[in-house]
């Protein structure tokens, strides 16, 4: 099986490189992964503190982290794997199920939930017909309910992936999901003045 | 109080109480030094770390705005301690109050109930009722290893297991995963935790959350008696406190001892003493007083006063025949004491022993701690008394060339050794074949009296540890049948014999020991204490 880039995350943090390689077999033996391993080890004073990085990195190229990467990411930083999975399940940000090619997250805080945000929840539950933390059955879409995403001004706020839809209306969730299905390459497409 | 640089001491008030204590020494360690212990979870004593997360021994320092927690905070002079004020206990009260959130109050069903500081403490807050409306979370139980088990709803999140792998034991191997209330212990998915020294997670865990999969609902800990021992697994000899119920051993934790074990020891000598006494036991006296001329007859039992009238009989007639012995390095100070008086009795200058091997273990961190390749606890004390260690586990030639079962007219001792692996001829022709053991192996078919005796959990003694330190252990359980200490027994045989008196307690046995073997003198039943004592020159 191989391992391609996951949409989700394609164009991701401007600090981050964006992976271009397909990734077969062990994530840190690729040109890619062995680049990100030494660039992020410069950085730091001892290989333990790369970890979230090289999570960080697993999951830009896979979507997800299973307890397999988990492994890989223990052998390359000299930790063990039951250290790795301690840190990846504390940072509920690091996604240890799959996940469908857009990525959605409701904010449901205070000021989305003032402006319609279980409206807006519930409308992209029923557009892509799937309950919530599922893949839909396309493989397209996985909706969760998110808490303060940081952008209470512009409420209600939507992340596909790594972009940010802001003002969004229960009216408008139609017109998202449809766009969101055309798009080829995850969210960066979708949405307007993303 | 000198002032020469550094000082040595500080001197603080804890509850009213003046106590002065070496520099360093933590808030909560000095309180210990007044007889206020200051409650706590995550802080061990044996556990270097100090995350003070648990929030339970938050104290009030006056002068200080906010509480502090004692663990992590130096004592220093002038310092004046509330344990107990109203606002500590109120800050305590919510911590329990915290924790029984999701708690699920199965005290009646669970191990700990009744030696658990979940409940002890929140006991003590006397409030019986809960202000929270809301449904407990559930997240069930989980195997931590082949025979720990996890129950994660009981679970105060202390990390002392976690942190008793990774500071300890050097593993990092056990974590915590998840946060919050969704926190839970953990091994990496699909593996469990393989570590020597794993079992002591379960001791150090201060609720039920952690249980050995062996006493899982076998006792209370109120029908459970204690009894301080030693392990008998290795020549450690790591302090042991004995939980037995109903003449049953349920359960084994260590007991703290620094010169020894600190507060930990090894799964296998946790295994191996439970197990100590099954096995089907020797528990009556046989003698061979039928048949006449030739015909040796047959073993019968008899009662104890038969049996040592004839036994005495039986060696008084002999003499001085020489012969040979072959002796157990389980078995306690006081039994091969008198054993060697026999012998010498005897003039048999020549006792064998052997000692099982297997696999060693150090504990990094506990440099004193180690599971050791010899399996018996006084292989030191078997050397004291003029053993001779073969290597070779017996076989036939071993045996039989050394124990002189081919000599006739001499005399053969065995105490407690199993045999195995002795020839079926193995004593028959020995002028006296006597067996002193706990159990009965086919091997000794041909002795011509079998003297019962107890276990070292059944009895009091002592025995001496690899570097020669002289440890206690006491009776925690009653010996089958007719079975009785082997010091008991021997000293009988010897008073018989016009060598000493019949002696009926250990500390008796033990001075007299201690009176007439060199490596002893000077040391005293009391004077060895709990602690354990060094021999004079037991060293080797």
């Amino acid at each position: 099986m191989s391992r391609r880039i996951h949409p989700a995350v394609v164009g991701a943090q401007p600090f981050q490189l964006t992976a271009r390689e397909t990734f077969d077999g062990p994530i840190f033996e690729t040109a890619e992964g062995k680049h990100r391993l030494e660039a992020a080890l410069s950085r730091y004073p001892t290989k333990q503190a790369a970890l979230l990085p090289m999570l960080g990195f697993v999951q830009s190229v896979k979507g997800w982290i299973e307890p397999a990467d988990m492994v890989e990411v223990a052998e390359a930083l000299d930790l063990t794997p039951a250290y790795v999975h301690s840190i990846a399940t504390f940072y509920t940000m690091y996604s240890k199920h799959p996940v469908g090619r857009h990525f959605v997250q409701v904010c449901t805080n205070i000021s989305c939930h003032l402006n319609r945000a279980e409206e807006v929840l519930r409308g992209f539950l029923a557009e892509t017909g799937t309950r919530e933390g599922e893949i839909s059955e396309d493989g397209e879409f996985t909706v969760i309910e998110a808490e303060c995403l940081g952008a209470c001004g512009f409420a209600t706020v939507v992340q596909v992936n790594d972009r940010y839809l802001e003002d969004v209306t229960p009216e408008r969730v139609p017109e998202i999901v449809a766009g969101l299905r055309g798009s080829r390459d995850g969210g960066s497409e979708a949405g307007d003045g993303a | 109080m000198a002032e020469n640089g550094a000082k040595a001491t500080v001197t603080l008030t804890i509850d009213g109480v003046e106590v002065t204590v070496p520099s360093g020494t933590r808030v909560i360690e000095a309180a210990e030094h007044v007889g206020v212990v200051v409650p706590r979870y995550c802080y061990h004593p044996g556990i270097p770390s100090r995350p003070a997360q648990c929030r339970m021994c938050l104290v009030e320092v006056e002068g200080r705005p906010k509480l502090e927690p004692s663990c992590t905070l130096q004592a220093a002079d002038d310092m004046v301690v509330n344990t107990a004020s109203d606002t500590a206990r109120t800050a305590r009260q919510s911590v329990i109050e915290f924790l029984l959130v999701n708690h699920p109050l199965d005290c009646p069903i669970c191990d700990a109930a009744g030696q658990c500081m979940l409940q002890d403490y929140a006991y003590v807050t006397n409030q019986l009722e809960s202000r929270v409306d809301e449904p407990k979370r559930i997240m069930g139980r989980d195997r931590i290893s082949d025979d720990i088990l996890y129950f994660a709803d009981r679970c105060v999140i202390c990390t002392r297991c976690v942190r008793f792998m990774r500071d300890v034991a050097e593993d990092d191997s056990l974590i915590v995963a998840q946060r919050g209330d969704k926190a839970y212990i953990d091994t990496f998915p699909g593996r469990e935790l393989d570590n020597p020294f794993q079992g002591n997670i379960v001791d150090v865990c201060p609720v039920g959350a952690l249980v050995h999969e062996d006493f899982v609902f076998k006792a209370r800990s109120w029908d459970m008696d204690a009894t301080a021992s030693v392990c008998p697994g290795c020549p450690t000899g790591c302090n042991v406190t004995i939980d037995t119920k109903e003449n049953q051993i349920v359960r084994v934790k260590p007991r703290h001892n620094a010169a020894v074990n600190s507060w930990w020891m090894c799964d296998y000598g946790r295994n191996h003493l439970v197990m100590t006494n099954r096995g089907v036991r020797a528990e009556v006296p046989l003698i061979r007083d039928g048949g006449g001329d030739g015909d040796r007859g047959d073993l019968r039992p008899v009662d104890w006063a038969t049996a040592l009238d004839w036994v005495a009989e039986k060696i008084a007639a002999l003499g001085s025949p020489g012969g040979s012995a072959v002796v157990s390095p389980d078995a306690s100070n006081e039994n091969l004491f008198y054993v060697r008086r026999l012998l010498d009795r005897l003039a048999v200058a020549d006792a064998t022993f052997q000692v099982e091997q297997g696999e060693t273990a150090e504990l990094p961190t506990v440099p004193t701690l180690k599971l050791r390749a010899d399996r018996a606890a006084n292989v030191a004390g078997a050397g004291i008394f003029g053993g001779r260690r073969v290597d070779a586990l017996r076989n036939g030639a071993a045996a039989d060339g050394s124990a002189g079962g081919g000599s006739a007219g001499r005399a053969l001792v065995v105490l407690d050794d199993l045999l195995e692996g002795a020839p079926d001829d193995f004593g028959a022709s020995a002028g006296f074949f006597l067996y002193v053991g706990t159990r009965l192996p086919g091997a000794a078919r041909n002795a011509d009296a079998v003297l019962p005796i107890a276990t070292f959990a059944e009895m009091d003694g002592t025995f001496t540890n690899f570097e020669g330190r002289v440890q206690r252990f006491h009776q925690a359980l009653r010996p089958p049948g007719l079975a009785r200490p082997g010091w008991m027994v021997l000293s009988r045989v010897l008073a018989r014999l016009g060598d000493g008196e019949a002696v009926n307690d250990v500390r008796t046995a033990f001075e007299r020991m201690a009176a007439e073997a060199p490596p002893f003198a000077g040391l005293t039943w009391d004077g060895i204490g709990l602690k354990g004592a060094p021999a004079a020159e037991a060293n080797r």
